[in-house]
């Protein structure tokens, strides 16, 4: 019963996996944790890789990185965009298809911030306070300030009076400008991005500390179908995106500057985070 | 019901009064209600906006305040608050331990406070009212999932447009009503004035001059048959007080002849009794015109008769000519005053007292002839009064810049009839003499009062003249 069950399941997952550009189309996993309040941006970048491929891109949008992860690693997604944390915790099931490249690198920081107001000057200043986190999976929403307390032989849960998950990384800003919670830990191109779509919700918020360049969130797909047709044209559609009027303007809703190849040197300051995390677990 | 300061004011301040009074009576009790249904209206809608807004709450909070998720829990209140179109303030979801678990500003109710702290205040949602001092107000409900009470939401709304509102309203209400009011007294006011036109004239006429004056013709309107009876009515009434005036003028002014003619037969007497010595005299004088000590002393006393004729005339002859001329009083008005009723009295055998004191200027300041007659009448009446051997006295002296004529008898006294006549106002009653309602109308003309005054056997009728003269 058990071995039919699993039969059946992978048959499912194969159906659902080989015919991906077939009917439903290629289907990309997301996660809020981008900029999820504007849908034309999205809908932009949709459009664009539609184009480029010739054929429709559908976004599966969940609301975690585990969700969308599972949806990859099952087969249900062709493609996710992922951060760096959850493809470094996969890795082996995984390959890179491109990374975005913002401010002239595909590297981005994480921001630890307090409202406009708040003395801290430092992580440390903020201690007893109730902080933000954007996602367990996010390296610039948990694993940059987890590490960094784990190598001080400290833990969120006890440094913070309070820990909470916004599922997003606009969340964690909304979160720390309304007063919820004292600090937060944020994406520093979203941060940096919402400072021009949304002046005022960033202008009630204040960088506190920022960590180093870290690799920025990459596509990735199934190590297993790297090869396969459409993976390679939506491979080929990012790296191009820049190249198309269409995919400029989605690039340049983004704020971003075009896709580059991926390697996994680029992740190595996360894998360093992840192990002093676990190190001290 | 009127009060009496308000019955005082003319007809056509008091109707216009009124009619103002019952428009703003009216326009408040209508504003009032008004008010008050704006009040419940809002209060309704204010209660129905608070009671969809917690039960759509309910429905989405309720997960999260049973998980105790604060993100979830908080991004629940922040997007239905901003969905809220500025209403709602702040909303605050609390746990079942009444610790607030999120809010749409967690500034103002931070995470894990208790709720008591944010909460003062509030309303329950089932009993809603809108204080009219206050813009924010605050509505506690239970947060209600499968029936089963796991929270509390307390939401703050801003009612300030509501309560400006009805402020609004209850301006402009009271500026309608005030225009309302002014604009119906105004119109109360041209109206009565219209109406009340005829007794406005009627009032001027009436008080013209010294008798009413009858309303010309060309005022007397056409097509209002009511007020132009009642104009005619008016001048018949004015011309019969004119005729009335003219014909008493004319009594007094026969009066004087009248009192002339009761003096006749004693001046006639007057006259005669010299004249027996004058006929002696000349008498005398033609039976010894040699004896020149004899024609001397009848000469000086035929002279004395003439003279003593010749004032009697002057006498009679001024008291009828001073008539019109307002000459002053003086002194020999006084004499002739007594001349003139010196026979009476002695023809009834009358003891005559007389007293004056009062100077030459202070007499001046009163007509001769109106004094003459007042102080004539009342000597006649009183000798007549006093009857044969009786008393009769004058007293005239001047007081306080004025005078004050006295006469007085130990006659039986006035009679009711008499009196009537010398102090009252009321026709005359037929039949009696006249000379004491001369005398009243006299002395009213002159400004002075008259005080009627019987003590013991003696009656006293004295003329008070004012300081002032007329």
């Amino acid at each position: 019963m058990g071995a039919t069950r699993r039969v059946f399941l992978a048959g499912l997952a194969a159906l659902a996996a080989r015919p991906a550009a077939g009917a439903v189309g290629f289907r990309l996993g997301l996660t809020p944790v981008f900029l999820d309040n504007d849908a034309g941006i999205i809908e932009s970048l949709r459009a664009a890789l539609s184009d480029s491929m010739g054929a429709p891109v559908v976004f599966e949008q969940r609301r975690s990185y585990q969700e969308v992860t599972g949806l990859l690693l099952e087969g249900s997604v062709d493609a996710a965009w992922l951060c760096g944390f959850p493809f470094l915790l996969h890795e082996s099931a995984l390959t890179l298809l491109a990374a975005p490249v913002w401010r002239g690198a595909p590297l981005y920081r994480s921001y630890l911030i307090a409202a406009v107001d708040d003395p801290a000057q430092a992580l440390s200043d903020l201690a007893g306070g109730a902080h933000a986190f954007s996602d367990p999976d996010s390296n610039s929403g948990w694993l940059v300030t987890a590490s960094d307390l784990a190598r001080r032989g400290l833990r969120p849960e006890s440094f913070f009076a309070r820990t909470i998950f916004t599922w997003g990384h606009r969340n964690v800003v909304r979160a720390v400008a309304s007063g919820l919670t004292r600090s937060g830990s944020v994406d520093g191109y979203v941060w940096e991005a919402l400072t021009e779509a949304e002046p005022g919700l960033t202008a009630r918020t204040r960088v506190v500390a920022q960590s180093e360049l870290l690799g920025f969130p990459p596509f990735a797909a199934r190590a297993d179908r790297a090869q396969a047709a459409e993976i390679a044209a939506f491979r080929h559609a990012l790296l191009g995106l820049a190249d198309t009027p269409d995919g400029r303007a989605a690039l340049a809703l983004l704020k971003l500057d075009g896709m580059a190849p991926a390697n996994r040197p680029l992740y190595d300051g996360i894998a360093e985070r992840m192990r002093d995390v676990e190190a001290f677990r | 019901m009127i009060a009496p300061g308000l019955r005082r004011l003319p007809l056509v301040a008091r109707a216009p009064l009124l009619s103002a009074a019952a428009t703003a009576l009216v326009g408040l009790v209508a504003s009032t209600l008004v008010l008050s249904a704006q009040a419940q209206l809002q209060e309704d809608r204010l209660r129905e906006l608070v009671r969809l807004h917690v039960e759509g709450l309910s429905v989405a909070l309720a997960p999260a305040v049973l998980r105790r998720d604060v993100w979830e829990a908080f991004d629940t209140l922040e997007r239905a608050t901003a969905a809220g179109g500025g209403r709602l303030a702040l909303t605050v979801a609390a746990d079942a331990a009444g610790r607030v678990l999120a809010a749409s500003d967690p500034r103002r109710a931070p995470v894990d406070a208790p709720l008591d702290t944010v909460a003062t205040g509030a309303q329950p949602i089932d009993r809603l009212a809108i204080p009219s001092s206050i813009t924010r107000l605050r509505v506690l409900a239970p947060l209600v999932h499968q029936g089963r009470q796991v929270g509390s939401i307390l939401t703050e709304l801003d009612v300030g447009d509501l309560v400006a509102e009805r402020r609004r309203a209850a301006l402009w209400l009271m500026a309608g009503n005030g225009l309302a009011t002014l604009a119906l007294s105004l119109a109360s006011w041209l109206l009565m004035r219209r109406a009340l036109r005829p007794l406005a004239m009627l009032a001027t006429r009436m008080h013209a001059g010294e008798t009413p004056a009858p309303i010309p013709d060309r005022d007397i309107p056409r097509g209002d048959t009511e007020v132009a009876r009642l104009f005619c009515t008016y001048n018949a009434m004015a011309g019969a007080v004119e005729a009335r005036i003219d014909a008493e003028r004319r009594l007094a002014e026969r009066e004087r002849f009248v009192s002339l003619g009761r003096l006749a037969s004693s001046l006639a007497h007057e006259i005669n009794n010299p004249l027996g010595g004058l006929l002696n005299a000349a008498d005398t004088l033609r039976r010894f015109a040699d004896r020149p000590d004899v024609v001397r002393s009848s000469t000086a006393l035929i002279e004395r008769g003439l003279r003593r004729l010749r004032e009697v005339a002057q006498a009679t002859l001024d008291h009828h000519r001073l008539d019109d001329a307002e000459a002053a009083m003086t002194p020999d008005d006084l004499d002739d005053l007594r001349l003139l009723i010196s026979p009476e009295v002695a023809r009834l055998g009358q003891r005559l007292e007389w007293a004056v004191e009062a100077d030459p200027p202070s007499l001046a300041r009163w007509p001769a002839a109106r004094l003459r007659q007042i102080a004539l009448n009342l000597l006649l009446n009183a000798s007549a009064a006093a009857g044969r051997g009786g008393r009769v006295a004058l007293d005239l002296a001047a007081a306080g810049g004025g005078l004050r004529l006295a006469v007085r008898d130990d006659g039986p006294g006035l009679d009711a009839a008499a009196l009537a006549r010398l102090t009252g106002a009321g026709p005359t009653a037929p039949g009696g003499g006249l000379g004491l309602r001369v005398v009243r109308d006299l002395v009213r003309a002159l400004g002075g009062r008259i005080e009627h005054a019987r003590t013991g056997s003696e009656t006293a009728i004295a003329v008070i003249l004012p300081g002032a003269a007329p």
